[in-house]
């Protein structure tokens, strides 16, 4: 009885005594806070240890890593810019890191980029962020959006893979299975989230052989290649599930996973996760969801995906900028970035070219499993059919207020707009007029 | 020898925290907002231009702008209007005898307080064309030939509205059921030995009766429809055809952040209050107009 009052008498001390060495321990320590974009478990848990392993060699220094939501991050670093609270380092997209620099917002990072000897970068990457002569973003890892079937379907049905934006309707449609008056497969799935119609604008666009700006950096949405783009949304919406424009990014993956859809036109490495694990165990290989190109329209060449990278950034009031680059320094070494990379091996892919050659990074049963997944990404590298959201030609990136016209979400606007039954030539118009407004009210345009 | 503080002193030294905390946290906020409506102003960069009334002019001719506050109001009334009969039937039904009374009256408040995150999860979840039971029960029993979109283009609205009404109705609930317990019975014996119907003892005594709490109520539940924010937000979010319930709130909120226009993000936020201090001034005159008649 006295035994347990003593101890619950000192208990409190205890705790006091504690939580005192624990507050002088973080106090004195330079805390580090890292946003980025990758939230699955198993790359936070990679993370969370290299950052362990780096503070067991900076004792004075606390690195705090926090996973975002991808399609959140440009409206959260906003906020916590607005509110004089930004991380010291960050992903962001291509777009939003030239915003940031060309607003000053950003301190350079070429001594990062050094780190990273120039032939050793794969070359898609090299000029990922630069403002007035200066690096000021390092990709973490790139990867390509793919075009995925169900190859088994397509042939059960005597198909063809689509070339074209018009075969991608008319196999789409083919595709659809009807039972009982339901659909219970269909043909195309697409998501509607805002973020992921700007990247398909861009990225049809391209592989309509158009643009959104022109040289002087004026919109050029009522251009034909925009009206082709719009008028194929429309025949989209008839082959697309009806609630698609609801449909989040990670909805369309499982639509593929689980058969109710046949085609996904925006897959990215990350599905192979989701097929595993929710496609029946006998059709979870690329056999079945095989990879293709991408359609070209009519007035395109080549196919043309999106190019997702997002590059570290740090921030130029950034209190421990010095101690992120090193950290980021620390990361980029093959002894944490192989372990990062096969974290979600097939979306992952590495930034170097010595990562790519590493026997360590090949030797990955997943790797080895959807091979082909990885080469067709490999294959938009190396042909430059890549190119970050909104961005049609390279020319772009020195265009600072891309970030400002996928926020304002008019393209996304357009679209609906076109698949709501406005003739598609009034939609481009009324989105050039909005777009030319912005630019102008935010000085970049010149009335 | 301890000298006391005069009375005046005393007084206004207790009211002071309560004074210092409106200034600094509905007067300020306020009196910036309107400040800030007069600037060309970066979200996040200190520079900022005077335009005057430059903003005001550029709402006055934008469509966006229109748009959003057609939508406020449609959604605002349609939500407080359904609030308000749903509310007032079910806090009649709650008002009578039966048994679980007391069970049920503390589950009506159920959708009150839950967090709106995960009210929102829930029913983007039962509402969910392929995998929401709600369609899935539609389909069951015949009711429909082809799964409704809910979360689409064309039902968006309808959808936040239902679910706007189901969150907030208990509200209503809980102010009038408070009101009709304090109604005298004697009135209702009276009109019954006067031979008066369910009906007109309803129209005749408890509507009368309500008359103060139903004008705190419209008030209060349209100023807070018509500037909800989480809701509606959370309900469009990541969704293309969450522009299909862009209501002025959040129309202001993206041209902050997602335009970076402080300034024009700032003059829509303040449209919206002096829009609101209209419909409030009006609305009590018109009340208080009949009052006096009565």
């Amino acid at each position: 009885m006295i035994r347990s009052r003593a101890l619950a008498a000192a208990l409190p001390g205890f705790a006091l005594v504690l939580s005192v060495t624990v507050l002088a321990d973080a106090a004195d320590k330079k805390v580090i806070r890292l946003w980025q974009t990758e939230t699955e478990p198993q790359t936070l848990a990679v993370l969370n240890q290299t950052a362990a392993e780096y503070e067991k060699t900076h004792p004075d220094v606390s690195i705090k890593i926090e996973g975002l939501a991808w399609g959140d991050l440009e409206k959260k670093l906003t906020a916590a810019l607005a509110a004089g609270a930004p991380p010291d380092a960050t992903h962001g997209q291509p777009i939003t890191c030239v915003s940031f620099a060309a607003k000053g917002l950003l301190r350079p990072v070429d001594d990062l980029a050094d780190s990273i000897p120039k032939d050793n970068l794969v070359d898609a990457f090299r000029n990922l962020c630069r403002w007035d002569g200066r690096t000021y973003g390092v990709g973490h890892s790139p990867a390509s959006s793919v075009f995925v079937y169900r190859k088994d379907l397509l042939e059960q049905k005597g198909l063809k893979v689509p070339r074209t934006w018009g075969e991608l309707v008319q196999v789409a449609d083919a595709l659809r299975e009807v039972k009982d008056g339901q659909v219970v497969r269909w043909g195309l799935t697409m998501t509607g989230q805002p973020l992921f119609i700007n990247i398909a604008v861009g990225e049809l666009l391209k592989t309509n052989g158009g643009r959104l700006f022109d040289a002087e950096g004026r919109p050029t949405l009522t251009e034909r290649p925009v009206i082709e783009l719009l008028d194929f949304y429309k025949q989209l919406n008839r082959v697309l599930p009806p609630g698609w424009t609801g449909h989040g990014y990670l909805d369309t993956f499982a639509n593929l996973a689980n058969g109710k859809a046949a085609m996904l036109y925006q897959a990215y490495g990350r599905g192979v996760g989701y097929i595993e694990k929710y496609a029946p165990k006998e059709i979870a290989d690329p056999d079945h969801f095989a990879v293709a190109d991408k359609m070209v329209g009519p007035s395109g060449k080549t196919p043309a995906a999106q190019l997702d990278c997002e590059p570290w950034m740090v921030f130029k009031d950034a209190k421990g900028g010095n101690e992120a680059v090193d950290f980021l320094r620390f990361f980029f070494r093959d002894e944490s970035y192989i372990p990062y990379l096969h974290s979600v091996p097939i979306h992952l892919l590495p930034i170097k070219k010595s990562t790519y050659r590493n026997p360590r990074y090949a030797d990955n049963a997943t790797i080895r499993k959807w091979r082909s997944w990885v080469d067709m990404q490999e294959k938009y590298f190396r042909n430059d059919w890549i190119k970050p959201v909104l961005v049609t030609d390279w020319d772009d990136m020195t265009k600072p207020y891309l970030l400002e016209v996928m926020g304002s979400g008019i393209l996304v606007d357009m679209v609906l707009d076109s698949v709501k039954g406005m003739p598609s030539a009034e939609a481009a118009a009324r989105a050039q007029k909005r777009v030319e407004e912005l630019l102008a009210s935010s000085g970049y345009l010149k009335k | 020898m301890r000298r006391r503080l005069p009375g005046a002193v005393l007084g206004v030294l207790w009211i002071l925290p309560a004074l210092v905390l409106i200034v600094g946290l509905i007067l300020y906020p306020v009196a910036y907002a309107i400040w800030l409506s007069f600037f060309d102003k970066h979200s996040f960069f200190p520079a900022e231009r005077w335009v005057g009334l430059g903003n005001y002019a550029r709402i006055a001719g934008d469509a966006e702008f229109w748009d959003s506050l057609w939508k406020g109001v449609v959604y605002a009334a349609a939500t407080t209007g359904l609030q308000l009969v749903l509310g007032v039937a079910a806090a009649l039904v709650l008002h009578q005898a039966f048994r679980g009374r007391t069970a049920i009256r503390a589950l009506v408040l159920f959708p009150y307080m839950i967090p709106t995150i995960v009210a929102v999860i829930v029913w983007r979840w039962l509402l969910n064309e392929t995998y929401g039971v709600v369609d899935d029960l539609l389909l069951r029993f015949r009711l429909v030939r082809e799964p409704i979109v809910w979360l689409g283009v064309d039902h968006m609205m309808t959808s936040l509205i239902a679910v706007s009404v189901w969150q907030f109705t208990p509200f209503v609930v809980v102010s009038v059921l408070a009101r009709l317990q304090t109604i005298p019975l004697e009135l209702y014996e009276a009109a019954r030995v006067d031979g008066a119907s369910a009906w007109a003892r309803f129209r005749h005594i408890t509507l009368p009766q309500l008359r103060a709490v139903l004008f705190v109520v419209v008030l209060l539940r349209s100023i807070w429809m018509f500037t909800k924010f989480d809701t509606v937000w959370l309900w469009g979010e990541g969704a293309g055809a969450g522009r299909e319930i862009r209501t002025l709130p959040i129309y202001a909120y993206m041209r902050t952040f997602t335009y970076y226009q402080a300034g024009f993000g700032a003059a829509l936020a303040v449209i919206m209050f002096l829009m609101l201090m209209a419909a409030t001034l009006v609305y009590f005159r018109l009340f208080w107009g009949e009052e006096e008649a009565a």
